[in-house]
């Protein structure tokens, strides 16, 4: 370990591309309020970050900053997702808030100053590190999901988003200050070395920390049973905040709990997998049972993201690098396709926010209702969709471990809550429209849908330009 | 042979025309789909010319990595088995196509894109040589089918299509988590490799239960049917005939492709309630059929006694019942989806399904009542006709296995003869409905058209059944070597 150098600056390219943007947006804020140029300049920055986090990782692996954080394919992996999650929700927001009276230009600096935060924790391997990234993040969705002031339900929205998010920040630092104490090292490599030197594995304080540690992050990626503020925050922000929580915030999340579960707290720990299971149980089961009974369109989102968190959780039950590549692969592939289910949420305006406003659509808006019906089959996990290919990874991760009880509860949920979403096909192909059709999609969103439905059909048609570079730490 | 890979060709060209659709306008729909249905069959014709009956092996092999991380392959081939079913999908694929002509009037162009991706994963499926293509395909299918249903079928066509959705996925995840298991104990899942595998016998026992929760349902065996009269009877003819035609048959297809060859000890386990489940299917089948009063719903459930012929014979195990099952999916998928054909046809004249709306048929259309005499007496297993003789071979095969087994086959065959000659009494012969007055009956020269292949597939393997049993023989040969 030595010191910060001014070379290890060039690994941080990407986050110095969005800080650098963000401090911009800042400074000239009050004359570009009205203008579009805040979204122009996000998705610059934001494909300036995708280039530059691809050429600092054509390097080998390394570390930087004392070993506060590390530059591998892993964090790059996780980088490019973010970043394009960045620029598609810059996207969305165009015709998102319209009409919100949000400040645009603050917008899009938490936006970019929250993908920051993402970064800094998908390559932390440090617990300080990880732990200032994702209060990163934290901090700058609170303001994303109050930034429409004047909705009564977005402020309360922030506020108990606000006021349980604390309290999981706490129990994370609760957890991260008790493994310093034992271990005597925040690094993640420590750590590990330390449990297995001294045989802490099973030491009751340091069971209760890594409880602690996994509570926190299981409450940012909103995991069953910390998941109680997901459905809320979602439906009082704005949608594309929505959006953005549900794909980079998430990504991010599990990005982190992937590099805890591998690296730190190491792949043998049995309560660490008894923690995952759980959690991934949990998540599926009542994330798929909870959304049936949903008729709003981002609360039903929001139970659909706690049951693919729960998906996800399942790759790294497993505790391989087989799992947590499986798990890099569903991350990836669920960012898409949720964030082409939210522009489709928001390109319909007000009739976009509830089921009822879906009947008929496919006589009206047949194109809209086709790629909205990819993402619902992506969404359910039918071939030739990416959401096949995510399920059977994560699938085929758990069976590995032994947890085929496990494989069975994912694949029975995944019937049960398939039964949503082909009630939204239902409702567009079956039933004769009541309201009027839908003005046509501004271009920004247009582009955003399209990729977000390419990436879901490549994905389930050529999954190998994914899963091939999807490789655990 | 021919020098393009002959089954991706095959199979992902009704797909192409399907995307070609949604470019051209909904004048030109019909024709893009028929040109699109006609060329499969032209590109497939080398599979008849080429192939090699004397052969068991897999021919026309194709194999592409596909995730090499999980060392999944995108694997196609084809044998004796498999052939004679991409032929009926191909040809009934552009029979609904040409029965759809002026009754879809809405949405054509979703509607020949849904028929030419069913087509894709028909023809996929049984093409497939490793169980995720086949699982892929088999999923696959689903989407289309359920659009069918829903958006062109009947009056209670969304709850047909939803029943139908969430019967087949509730059993294809359980073959999911079938195939995952399969997959994480022999690392492989290719059918070949996966039949060389050694497996736990307990194991086995569980994975035959995932695999039938699948194929069960598609079949349908007793007491999952309950989807196929909905779906059947609410469906839009080609919807019907697709149905009927292929896709019952990939649940049977499936207990030969993975059942038999690889899990052994599994069907040893599960093979007496097969046995019973069969009969009482055709049993129960044929009585639930004689109580119908819709046409359509009639012809549903007699489905459902067809395809217990079918299990049955599969389980019996020997040589000339597997080849009689294989023979009786075949013949199944002619005559039924003929009968679809036909009562599609006057449904679109009459628009009522009811049996007391018709009689006297005859008296105006002669045609149609000469072809439906075919297709009627064809069904009920009538000698020279397709179904006889592979009613005859699963009825021998049931005696040789357990006498009872034969008695109750025997009584279904002639419960079969019952309904479809008072079917085709109610509504053919007699004094003219005054309902149908005024009507015109007859078909015409495409509906004509459409049907002369299917009765001449009728005659010529009722006559000569070789035709198709010739692929089979040597397929069938090797697999009951494997299993014990």
């Amino acid at each position: 370990m030595n010191g910060a150098t001014v070379a290890d600056l060039g690994l941080v390219l990407p986050e110095l591309i969005l800080t650098g943007m963000a401090l911009v947006l800042i400074l000239v804020a009050r004359r570009i309020q009205s203008t579009s140029v805040p979204v122009v300049a996000t998705v610059l920055a934001a494909a300036a970050a995708v280039a530059a986090s691809w050429w600092v990782l054509s390097k080998e692996p390394q570390s930087a900053f004392g070993g506060l954080i590390t530059v591998d394919g892993y964090a790059q992996f996780f980088k490019v997702l973010v970043a394009a999650a960045l620029a598609l929700v810059a996207l969305l927001s165009v015709k998102g808030l319209e009409g919100s009276g949000a400040p645009r230009s603050e917008y899009h600096v938490l936006l970019l100053l929250a993908s920051v935060g993402m970064m800094l924790t998908v390559s932390a391997v440090d617990m300080v590190t990880f732990y200032l990234g994702l209060e990163l993040i934290t901090l700058c969705s609170y303001i994303l999901v109050g930034i429409t002031v004047d909705r009564p339900s977005s402020n309360e929205a922030a506020i108990k988003y606000f006021l349980l998010a604390s309290f999981a920040s706490a129990l994370m630092l609760f957890g991260i200050s008790i493994t310093y104490g034992l271990t005597g090292t925040t690094s993640f490599s420590g750590v590990a070395a330390s449990i297995a030197e001294r045989g802490l594995a099973d030491d009751p304080l340091q069971l209760a920390a890594l409880a602690l540690i996994a509570a926190g992050l299981a409450f940012k990626i909103g995991a069953v049973p910390f998941h109680s503020w997901v459905p809320d925050a979602y439906q009082g922000a704005s949608t594309p905040v929505a959006a953005f929580l549900a794909s980079g915030s998430k990504a991010a999340g599990l990005a982190a709990l992937g590099r805890v579960v591998v690296i730190a707290f190491g792949p043998d720990s049995p309560a660490l997998s008894i923690i995952l299971v759980g959690l991934a149980a949990l998540s599926v089961a009542v994330g798929s049972v909870l959304v049936l009974a949903q008729t709003d369109m981002k609360r039903l989102l929001a139970y659909s993201s706690i049951a693919h968190v729960g998906y996800a959780v399942m790759g790294l039950t497993a505790g391989t690098d087989a799992g947590a590549s499986a798990t890099m692969t569903y991350a990836f592939f669920y960012v898409f396709m949720t964030l082409g289910a939210f522009g489709v949420v928001i390109g319909l305006g007000a009739r976009g926010a509830t089921l009822d406003g879906y009947q008929g659509l496919a006589s009206q808006r047949p194109g809209v209702a086709g790629v909205m019906l990819l993402f619902l089959l992506a969404l359910t996990g039918i071939p030739l969709t990416s959401g096949f290919v995510a399920k059977f990874v994560v699938i085929s991760s758990a069976v590995g471990a032994g947890y085929v009880v496990l494989a069975v509860l994912a694949v029975v949920c995944s019937v049960v809550s398939a039964f949503v979403y082909m009630r939204i096909a239902v409702l567009m192909y079956m039933r004769e429209p009541e309201s009027p059709t839908p003005a046509r999609f501004p271009v920004t969103l247009s582009v955003a849908i399209a990729i977000a439905a390419i990436v879901t059909l490549v994905g389930g048609v050529l999954p190998r330009l994914i899963t091939d570079w999807a490789v655990a730490p | 042979m021919s020098d393009y890979p002959v089954l991706t060709v095959t199979t992902f060209l009704p797909m192409a025309g399907a995307v070609l659709l949604f470019f051209a306008g909904a004048r030109f729909a019909r024709w893009i789909a028929l040109a699109a249905s006609l060329a499969t069959i032209v590109v497939s014709l080398p599979l008849y010319t080429d192939f090699d009956k004397a052969s068991a092996a897999l021919q026309f092999v194709e194999s592409v990595d596909w995730l090499p991380d999980w060392n999944i392959v995108y694997g196609m081939g084809v044998d004796g088995i498999s052939i004679p079913f991409i032929a009926l999908a191909t040809l009934l694929t552009v029979l609904c196509v040409g029965v759809s002509w002026v009754a879809v009037k809405t949405r054509e162009r979703e509607f020949y894109a849904a028929l030419l991706v069913a087509e894709t994963a028909m023809i996929g499926l049984f093409a497939a040589t490793n169980l995720f293509v086949f699982f892929v395909f088999w999923e696959l299918i689903v989407i289309p089918i359920f659009l069918l249903i829903g958006v062109w079928g009947g009056p209670r066509r969304v709850f047909a299509a939803v029943k139908f959705l969430l019967f087949t996925l509730a059993g294809s995840v359980l073959m999911l988590v079938g195939l995952i298991v399969l997959y994480t104990t022999c690392d492989t899942l290719d059918f070949r490799e996966l039949a060389k595998a050694t497996i736990d016998p307990d194991a086995q026992v569980w994975l035959f239960a995932a695999f039938l929760a699948a194929f069960a349902v598609k079949v349908p065996m007793f007491p999952v049917h309950t989807w196929l009269p909905d779906a059947h009877t609410e469906a839009p003819t080609a919807g019907s005939v697709i149905l009927a035609g292929v896709l019952l048959k990939m649940g049977a297809y499936g207990f030969l492709r993975i059942s038999l060859p690889v899990l052994p000890d599994g069907v040893a386990f599960f093979l007496e309630p097969m046995l019973v489940l069969s009969v009482v299917a055709i049993v129960y089948g044929a009585y639930m059929t004689l109580a119908q009063t819709d046409i359509k719903r009639l012809i549903a459930y007699s489905s459902v006694g067809h395809m217990g012929f079918v299990t049955l014979g599969i389980f019996t195990l020997n040589q000339g019942g597997v080849e009689g099952a294989i023979l009786q999916m075949i013949n199944h998928g002619i005559v039924s989806a003929a009968l679809f054909l036909c009562v599609g046809m006057i449904y679109e004249r009459t628009h009522t399904r009811e049996i007391k709306d018709y009689g006297g048929v005859a008296k105006v259309a002669p045609i149609y009542c000469v072809l439906l005499t075919v297709f009627c007496l064809a069904a009920a297993g009538f000698p020279g006709l397709n179904s006889f003789v592979s009613e005859f071979l699963v009825v021998q095969s049931a005696f040789a296995t357990e006498g009872w087994l034969g008695v109750m086959a025997i009584w279904g065959v002639a419960l079969g003869t019952v309904y479809m000659v008072w079917l085709y009494y109610r509504v053919v012969m007699g004094k003219l409905n005054p309902g149908l007055e005024g009507m015109k009956l007859e078909l015409g020269v495409r509906e004509v058209a459409i049907l002369a292949p299917l009765v001449i597939l009728a005659v010529c393997l009722g006559v000569y059944p070789e035709l198709v049993l010739s692929y089979f023989h040597e397929p069938v040969k090797a697999l009951l070597g494997g299993a014990p």
